[in-house]
């Protein structure tokens, strides 16, 4: 009984830092989520799914228009797609008990947010100092990918105690 | 029951992520929802002509003699395509560089419409301040007969000139050059104050038909909302020529 007792001990142990779910993480699946909501939105608006790009409507024709709003051959927000629901899947799968700890996953998120963010600065910086035009969507992403990066700054001591894990 | 506990334990482990994964689904599908929405909504909208205010038809002559359009295409057209585009307006340079040379071909070059640009220069501190410079040296270079080729020129290197932050002078001047203008006659025409007084009554012909973005097109004195897509243009044209439909899926 005794024995069975510290098994089941030993189990709970293992589950238990699941039962705290990294806040951080759950943050990040968040805010990937408004982000990929605007990202397909604007893509539906690139590729004329939400009707013509007019001027004028207080849209973002000029920067949608612009020689910057693709990226190798792609739209620019169909990468903002594809990287929002990939940081959203590592965020979500860091909330899983087996992943809670995984360093790799923690250098993945951390260097996927960091890459969105650094990205989404140079798109901003386009708009303000190339195309002296606004997309309040663009900006809206641009927020979201400082947060999501804001928020995996809480990985960098998960890596680092993993590491010095590792190494004793 | 070991079995029973290790699932309560696990149950406990779940619990405060569980809401979180529904909250996720709910907005998730509620904006896709949203957009999906938006979409149907848009696609509906863009196939129905909007009917012109009653006053603004009554003086659509009058305004129309007063902004001096310049036309394309014979006077004795069947149907006339008006449209009030912006140099500086990237939407207007899609439509230039992907609708109107089937326009060209197909209609306007065979005569069955007369196509009659007006300036709408939306104006404001940001992308769109050189609009209205860009549709008075427009004006200057059809001084020399050659406004058609300096409008292509203009949509065409439009990311060029229209995030400059001094006044485009000189590559306004080289582009009049490169089509033919000669340069000295197209400078004074646009160092001066000519045609102002034209682009603003353009403006203005613009505003009192409730344009309201750029390219605003008017067939037959209603609004044309398929000006993004050619087939869909086309199609609209056709039945306003009295044309068959046609089943064409270029």
């Amino acid at each position: 009984m005794i024995e069975e007792l510290e098994t089941e001990a030993v189990r709970l142990d293992e589950i238990q830092p699941g039962a705290a779910a990294p806040w951080n993480r759950m943050a990040v699946a968040f805010c990937s989520l408004i982000g990929s909501l605007i990202a397909l939105y604007l893509l539906a608006y690139k590729i004329r799914l939400l009707g013509s790009i007019a001027c004028g409507t207080g849209g973002c024709e000029t920067v949608q228009a612009s020689p910057w709003a693709d990226f190798l051959g792609i739209p620019v927000p169909a990468w903002g797609l594809g990287g929002y629901l990939t940081i959203m899947a590592l965020a979500l799968a860091g909330l899983e008990p087996r992943f809670v700890d995984s360093r790799p996953l923690a250098i993945a998120l951390l260097a996927l947010s960091t890459y969105a963010f650094g990205f989404s600065m140079y798109l901003t910086a386009i708009e303000a100092f190339r195309l002296h035009a606004w997309c309040r969507w663009c900006v809206g992403s641009a927020i979201v990918a400082t947060l999501i990066f804001v928020f995996s700054l809480w990985e960098i001591p998960r890596i680092r105690e993993k590491h010095f894990a590792n190494q004793a | 029951m070991p079995s029973k506990s290790k699932a309560k334990a696990r149950r406990g482990a779940e619990s405060p992520i569980k809401p979180f994964y529904w909250l996720l689904g709910i907005i998730g599908l509620a904006g896709v929802g949203l957009i999906a929405f938006t979409v149907l909504k848009g696609g509906q909208a863009a196939s129905e002509p909007v009917e012109l205010p009653p006053e603004a038809v009554k003086n659509l002559n009058d305004l129309v003699q007063t902004a001096k359009g310049v036309k394309k295409g014979p006077d004795n057209a069947p149907v006339r395509l008006l449209i009030f585009s912006d140099f500086s307006c990237p939407a207007c340079m899609n439509f230039t560089t992907r609708i109107e040379p089937s326009l060209r071909k197909d209609f306007i070059d065979t005569g069955k419409i007369q196509f009659v640009y007006y300036d709408f220069p939306l104006g404001g501190p940001g992308e769109h301040k050189w609009g209205f410079l860009a549709a008075r040296a427009a004006r200057c270079a059809g001084d020399q007969d050659k406004y058609w080729e300096y409008h292509d020129t203009l949509f065409g290197r439009q990311s060029d000139w229209m995030f400059e932050r001094a006044t485009p002078t000189k590559k306004l001047t080289d582009y009049a050059v490169t089509v033919g203008v000669d340069a000295g006659a197209f400078k004074s025409c646009l160092n001066s104050d000519k045609y102002a007084d034209v682009v603003t009554a353009n403006k203005e012909l613009g505003n009192q038909l409730g344009v309201g973005a750029t390219p605003t097109l008017y067939m037959n004195q209603r609004q044309v909302a398929e000006w993004g897509d050619y087939q869909l243009l086309k199609a609209r044209i056709e039945r306003e020529l009295g044309i068959p439909a046609t089943t064409s899926a270029q």
